[in-house]
Protein backbone atom coordinates (compact mmCIF):
# COMPACT_ATOMS: atom_id res chain seq x y z
CA UNK A 1 0.00 0.00 0.00
CA UNK A 2 1.02 3.31 -1.03
CA UNK A 3 2.10 5.88 1.73
CA UNK A 4 0.35 8.80 0.40
CA UNK A 5 -2.86 5.84 1.02
CA UNK A 6 -2.05 5.82 4.18
CA UNK A 7 -1.59 8.98 4.87
CA UNK A 8 -5.16 10.06 3.30
CA UNK A 9 -6.54 7.51 4.94
CA UNK A 10 -5.38 8.90 8.54
CA UNK A 11 -6.28 12.09 7.53
CA UNK A 12 -10.09 11.23 7.18
CA UNK A 13 -10.04 9.62 10.41
CA UNK A 14 -8.61 12.48 11.79
CA UNK A 15 -11.30 14.89 9.93
CA UNK A 16 -13.83 11.82 11.02
CA UNK A 17 -12.77 11.94 14.88
CA UNK A 18 -12.68 16.37 14.96
CA UNK A 19 -16.43 15.81 13.65
CA UNK A 20 -16.64 14.04 16.43
CA UNK A 21 -15.86 16.37 18.83
CA UNK A 22 -17.46 18.77 16.64
CA UNK A 23 -20.51 17.15 17.76
CA UNK A 24 -19.54 17.64 21.48
CA UNK A 25 -19.01 21.04 21.22
CA UNK A 26 -22.42 21.40 19.62
CA UNK A 27 -24.38 19.51 22.29
CA UNK A 28 -22.57 21.52 24.75
CA UNK A 29 -23.52 24.95 22.87
CA UNK A 30 -26.75 23.50 23.26
CA UNK A 31 -27.16 22.65 26.72
CA UNK A 32 -25.60 25.71 27.71
CA UNK A 33 -28.49 27.59 25.97
CA UNK A 34 -31.58 25.75 27.24
CA UNK A 35 -29.83 26.28 30.90
CA UNK A 36 -28.91 29.94 30.98
CA UNK A 37 -31.66 31.72 31.71
CA UNK A 38 -32.72 29.21 34.42
CA UNK A 39 -32.65 30.48 37.94
CA UNK A 40 -33.04 27.99 40.42
CA UNK A 41 -32.72 28.26 44.33
CA UNK A 42 -29.59 27.66 45.31
CA UNK A 43 -28.55 27.98 49.43
CA UNK A 44 -26.34 30.38 50.51
CA UNK A 45 -25.19 31.87 47.45
CA UNK A 46 -24.35 35.80 47.26
CA UNK A 47 -25.85 37.92 44.55
CA UNK A 48 -23.03 39.58 42.13
CA UNK A 49 -20.11 36.88 42.63
CA UNK A 50 -19.30 34.12 40.08
CA UNK A 51 -19.78 30.61 41.03
CA UNK A 52 -19.18 27.20 40.14
CA UNK A 53 -22.00 24.84 40.29
CA UNK A 54 -20.09 21.10 41.05
CA UNK A 55 -21.89 17.98 40.90
CA UNK A 56 -20.49 14.97 42.73
CA UNK A 57 -21.43 11.75 44.42
CA UNK A 58 -19.57 10.12 47.54
CA UNK A 59 -18.70 7.36 44.86
CA UNK A 60 -17.35 9.01 42.25
CA UNK A 61 -13.36 8.93 42.43
CA UNK A 62 -12.71 11.02 40.11
CA UNK A 63 -14.16 13.53 42.16
CA UNK A 64 -12.43 13.50 45.13
CA UNK A 65 -9.16 12.42 44.15
CA UNK A 66 -9.22 15.35 40.95
CA UNK A 67 -12.19 17.76 40.48
CA UNK A 68 -12.21 18.79 44.27
CA UNK A 69 -8.53 19.59 44.57
CA UNK A 70 -8.55 22.14 41.84
CA UNK A 71 -11.89 23.49 42.94
CA UNK A 72 -10.15 23.80 46.32
CA UNK A 73 -7.32 25.51 44.50
CA UNK A 74 -9.01 27.95 42.69
CA UNK A 75 -11.21 29.20 46.12
CA UNK A 76 -7.73 29.84 47.39
CA UNK A 77 -6.52 31.77 44.70
CA UNK A 78 -9.80 33.71 44.20
CA UNK A 79 -11.05 34.02 47.55
CA UNK A 80 -14.06 36.39 47.46
CA UNK A 81 -14.50 36.53 44.14
CA UNK A 82 -15.12 33.40 43.60
CA UNK A 83 -18.23 31.06 45.30
CA UNK A 84 -18.23 27.27 44.85
CA UNK A 85 -21.53 25.50 45.64
CA UNK A 86 -21.41 21.18 45.84
CA UNK A 87 -24.11 20.01 44.64
CA UNK A 88 -24.23 15.80 45.76
CA UNK A 89 -26.44 14.32 43.20
CA UNK A 90 -28.08 11.57 45.49
CA UNK A 91 -28.58 13.76 48.18
CA UNK A 92 -29.85 16.34 45.81
CA UNK A 93 -31.51 13.89 42.85
CA UNK A 94 -34.01 16.73 41.69
CA UNK A 95 -31.30 20.04 41.40
CA UNK A 96 -29.44 17.63 39.32
CA UNK A 97 -32.64 16.79 37.01
CA UNK A 98 -33.38 20.39 36.65
CA UNK A 99 -29.77 21.51 35.81
CA UNK A 100 -29.94 18.68 33.28
CA UNK A 101 -26.84 17.03 35.15
CA UNK A 102 -26.65 12.73 33.50
CA UNK A 103 -22.99 12.16 34.77
CA UNK A 104 -20.23 12.80 37.87
CA UNK A 105 -18.36 15.19 37.97
CA UNK A 106 -19.81 17.67 35.88
CA UNK A 107 -19.08 21.82 37.05
CA UNK A 108 -21.16 24.65 35.71
CA UNK A 109 -20.26 28.17 35.29
CA UNK A 110 -22.34 30.84 36.33
CA UNK A 111 -21.78 34.44 36.03
CA UNK A 112 -22.01 38.11 38.45
CA UNK A 113 -25.67 37.60 37.02
CA UNK A 114 -26.22 33.88 37.91
CA UNK A 115 -26.31 32.97 34.17
CA UNK A 116 -24.76 29.90 32.80
CA UNK A 117 -21.75 30.65 30.56
CA UNK A 118 -19.72 27.39 30.51
CA UNK A 119 -20.24 23.32 31.24
CA UNK A 120 -17.76 20.72 31.88
CA UNK A 121 -18.44 17.34 31.85
CA UNK A 122 -16.49 15.68 33.38
CA UNK A 123 -13.12 16.26 34.81
CA UNK A 124 -12.06 20.19 34.45
CA UNK A 125 -8.93 21.05 35.16
CA UNK A 126 -7.72 24.39 36.49
CA UNK A 127 -6.41 25.91 33.52
CA UNK A 128 -9.88 25.53 31.83
CA UNK A 129 -11.81 26.80 34.87
CA UNK A 130 -9.50 29.66 35.09
CA UNK A 131 -9.80 30.57 31.52
CA UNK A 132 -13.64 30.55 31.92
CA UNK A 133 -13.64 32.08 34.88
CA UNK A 134 -11.64 35.41 33.46
CA UNK A 135 -13.42 35.84 30.45
CA UNK A 136 -16.96 36.22 32.00
CA UNK B 1 -36.25 0.48 39.39
CA UNK B 2 -33.84 -2.90 39.96
CA UNK B 3 -33.55 -4.09 43.57
CA UNK B 4 -30.02 -3.07 45.11
CA UNK B 5 -29.86 -7.33 45.65
CA UNK B 6 -29.59 -7.60 42.01
CA UNK B 7 -27.07 -5.48 41.04
CA UNK B 8 -23.68 -7.07 40.17
CA UNK B 9 -20.15 -5.81 41.14
CA UNK B 10 -18.93 -3.93 37.48
CA UNK B 11 -15.12 -3.18 36.76
CA UNK B 12 -16.00 0.41 34.79
CA UNK B 13 -12.53 0.54 34.28
CA UNK B 14 -11.73 -2.78 32.27
CA UNK B 15 -15.21 -1.57 30.08
CA UNK B 16 -13.57 1.62 29.39
CA UNK B 17 -10.12 0.02 28.57
CA UNK B 18 -11.90 -2.76 26.18
CA UNK B 19 -13.48 0.10 24.46
CA UNK B 20 -10.39 2.18 24.10
CA UNK B 21 -8.66 -1.04 22.22
CA UNK B 22 -11.73 -1.17 19.95
CA UNK B 23 -11.28 2.41 18.68
CA UNK B 24 -7.61 1.81 18.09
CA UNK B 25 -7.86 -1.53 16.36
CA UNK B 26 -10.64 -0.03 14.16
CA UNK B 27 -8.51 2.65 13.48
CA UNK B 28 -5.65 0.95 12.99
CA UNK B 29 -7.38 -1.21 10.46
CA UNK B 30 -9.09 1.82 8.17
CA UNK B 31 -5.95 3.64 8.03
CA UNK B 32 -3.75 0.40 7.47
CA UNK B 33 -6.65 -1.22 5.27
CA UNK B 34 -6.34 -4.52 7.06
CA UNK B 35 -9.96 -5.99 6.59
CA UNK B 36 -8.86 -9.30 8.53
CA UNK B 37 -8.21 -6.82 11.66
CA UNK B 38 -11.63 -5.34 11.72
CA UNK B 39 -13.09 -9.53 11.89
CA UNK B 40 -10.60 -9.78 14.77
CA UNK B 41 -11.89 -7.12 16.58
CA UNK B 42 -15.60 -8.35 16.14
CA UNK B 43 -14.14 -12.21 16.43
CA UNK B 44 -13.25 -10.96 20.12
CA UNK B 45 -16.18 -8.89 20.92
CA UNK B 46 -18.22 -12.06 20.13
CA UNK B 47 -15.76 -14.34 22.00
CA UNK B 48 -15.68 -11.87 24.97
CA UNK B 49 -19.99 -11.37 24.79
CA UNK B 50 -20.06 -15.36 24.85
CA UNK B 51 -17.76 -15.97 28.03
CA UNK B 52 -19.32 -12.88 29.98
CA UNK B 53 -16.87 -10.69 30.43
CA UNK B 54 -15.16 -7.61 28.00
CA UNK B 55 -13.35 -8.84 24.82
CA UNK B 56 -10.16 -7.22 25.22
CA UNK B 57 -10.01 -7.61 29.01
CA UNK B 58 -6.99 -9.09 28.90
CA UNK B 59 -5.31 -5.89 28.28
CA UNK B 60 -6.48 -4.42 31.45
CA UNK B 61 -5.81 -7.39 33.41
CA UNK B 62 -2.85 -8.98 32.12
CA UNK B 63 -1.25 -5.73 31.28
CA UNK B 64 -2.54 -2.14 32.60
CA UNK B 65 -3.41 -2.91 35.56
CA UNK B 66 -0.76 -5.03 37.01
CA UNK B 67 1.45 -1.73 35.35
CA UNK B 68 -0.70 0.17 37.58
CA UNK B 69 -0.93 2.45 34.79
CA UNK B 70 -5.32 2.57 35.41
CA UNK B 71 -7.00 1.49 39.03
CA UNK B 72 -10.00 0.02 38.90
CA UNK B 73 -13.27 1.55 39.40
CA UNK B 74 -15.57 -0.76 40.65
CA UNK B 75 -19.33 -0.03 40.76
CA UNK B 76 -22.64 -2.32 41.56
CA UNK B 77 -24.02 -1.96 38.59
CA UNK B 78 -25.97 -4.45 35.86
CA UNK B 79 -23.56 -6.45 33.65
CA UNK B 80 -26.00 -7.49 31.06
CA UNK B 81 -26.98 -4.12 29.47
CA UNK B 82 -22.97 -3.92 28.73
CA UNK B 83 -22.81 -7.72 28.05
CA UNK B 84 -25.54 -6.75 24.99
CA UNK B 85 -23.93 -3.61 24.22
CA UNK B 86 -21.14 -5.33 23.36
CA UNK B 87 -22.48 -8.05 21.31
CA UNK B 88 -24.65 -5.90 19.33
CA UNK B 89 -21.13 -3.84 18.63
CA UNK B 90 -19.70 -7.36 18.05
CA UNK B 91 -22.71 -8.42 15.42
CA UNK B 92 -22.30 -4.90 14.05
CA UNK B 93 -18.44 -5.25 13.59
CA UNK B 94 -18.97 -8.74 11.74
CA UNK B 95 -21.24 -6.89 9.65
CA UNK B 96 -18.90 -4.74 8.14
CA UNK B 97 -15.87 -7.50 8.21
CA UNK B 98 -18.10 -9.32 6.08
CA UNK B 99 -19.29 -6.81 4.33
CA UNK B 100 -15.17 -5.39 4.12
CA UNK B 101 -14.47 -8.82 2.57
CA UNK B 102 -17.26 -8.57 0.03
CA UNK B 103 -15.87 -5.55 -1.92
CA UNK B 104 -18.77 -2.90 -0.22
CA UNK B 105 -15.90 -0.95 1.47
CA UNK B 106 -18.03 1.85 1.85
CA UNK B 107 -20.74 -0.21 4.19
CA UNK B 108 -17.80 -1.87 5.66
CA UNK B 109 -16.35 0.69 6.63
CA UNK B 110 -19.27 2.87 7.92
CA UNK B 111 -20.48 -0.17 9.85
CA UNK B 112 -16.69 -0.14 11.58
CA UNK B 113 -16.99 3.37 12.22
CA UNK B 114 -20.45 3.49 13.82
CA UNK B 115 -19.06 1.11 16.25
CA UNK B 116 -15.47 3.26 16.88
CA UNK B 117 -18.29 6.54 17.10
CA UNK B 118 -20.58 4.48 20.01
CA UNK B 119 -17.83 3.11 21.88
CA UNK B 120 -15.63 6.97 21.81
CA UNK B 121 -19.25 8.10 22.59
CA UNK B 122 -18.73 5.24 26.15
CA UNK B 123 -15.02 6.15 26.84
CA UNK B 124 -15.47 10.26 26.56
CA UNK B 125 -18.69 10.93 27.31
CA UNK B 126 -19.64 8.21 30.05
CA UNK B 127 -22.71 7.28 27.87
CA UNK B 128 -23.24 3.52 26.83
CA UNK B 129 -25.79 3.90 23.76
CA UNK B 130 -25.84 -0.49 23.74
CA UNK B 131 -27.40 0.05 27.63
CA UNK B 132 -29.75 1.97 26.57
CA UNK B 133 -31.15 0.53 23.96
CA UNK B 134 -30.97 -2.17 26.48
CA UNK B 135 -32.75 -0.62 29.13
CA UNK B 136 -35.59 1.01 26.30
CA UNK B 137 -35.65 -2.59 25.60
CA UNK B 138 -36.60 -3.79 29.06
CA UNK B 139 -39.16 -0.41 29.50
CA UNK B 140 -40.82 -2.44 26.29
CA UNK B 141 -41.02 -5.49 28.20
CA UNK B 142 -38.91 -7.62 25.52
CA UNK B 143 -38.40 -11.09 26.98
CA UNK B 144 -34.61 -11.56 28.26
CA UNK B 145 -33.88 -8.11 29.00
CA UNK B 146 -35.17 -7.81 32.41
CA UNK B 147 -32.71 -5.37 34.46
CA UNK B 148 -33.74 -1.73 35.30
CA UNK B 149 -30.96 0.94 35.99
CA UNK B 150 -29.67 1.41 39.23
CA UNK B 151 -31.22 3.71 41.52
CA UNK B 152 -31.12 7.31 40.77
CA UNK B 153 -29.14 6.47 37.06
CA UNK B 154 -29.86 7.55 33.56
CA UNK B 155 -30.10 4.77 31.38
CA UNK B 156 -26.74 4.14 29.85
CA UNK B 157 -25.23 6.61 31.95
CA UNK B 158 -22.39 5.46 34.64
CA UNK B 159 -23.97 4.66 37.89
CA UNK B 160 -23.96 7.33 40.91
CA UNK B 161 -23.85 4.62 43.58
CA UNK B 162 -21.40 3.23 45.93
CA UNK B 163 -17.98 2.49 44.67
CA UNK B 164 -16.30 -0.52 46.26
CA UNK B 165 -13.51 -1.72 46.93
CA UNK B 166 -11.51 -4.02 44.48
CA UNK B 167 -11.41 -7.16 45.22
CA UNK B 168 -10.77 -8.85 41.81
Amino acid sequence: MMITEILERALLALILIGLGFGACWLYNRIFLLRIHQRRFQLEGVRPGTPLILYFASPACAPCHTLQRPVIQQLVEQLGESLQVVEVDVLQQPELARQWGILSVPSTIILNARGEARYVNHGVALADKLLKQLSSL
Amino acid sequence: MAMTESLQKVDHTALKVNQLTIILLNLAAFILVLPWLTLLVALVMLLGTLLKRPGFGFVYSGLLKPLGWVKPEVLMDNPQPHRFAQGFGGVVMLAGAIALFGGVSGLGWGLVWLVTALAGVNVFGGFCVGCFVYYWLSRLGVPGFDRHPPLGTFPGMKPKGARLDDDH
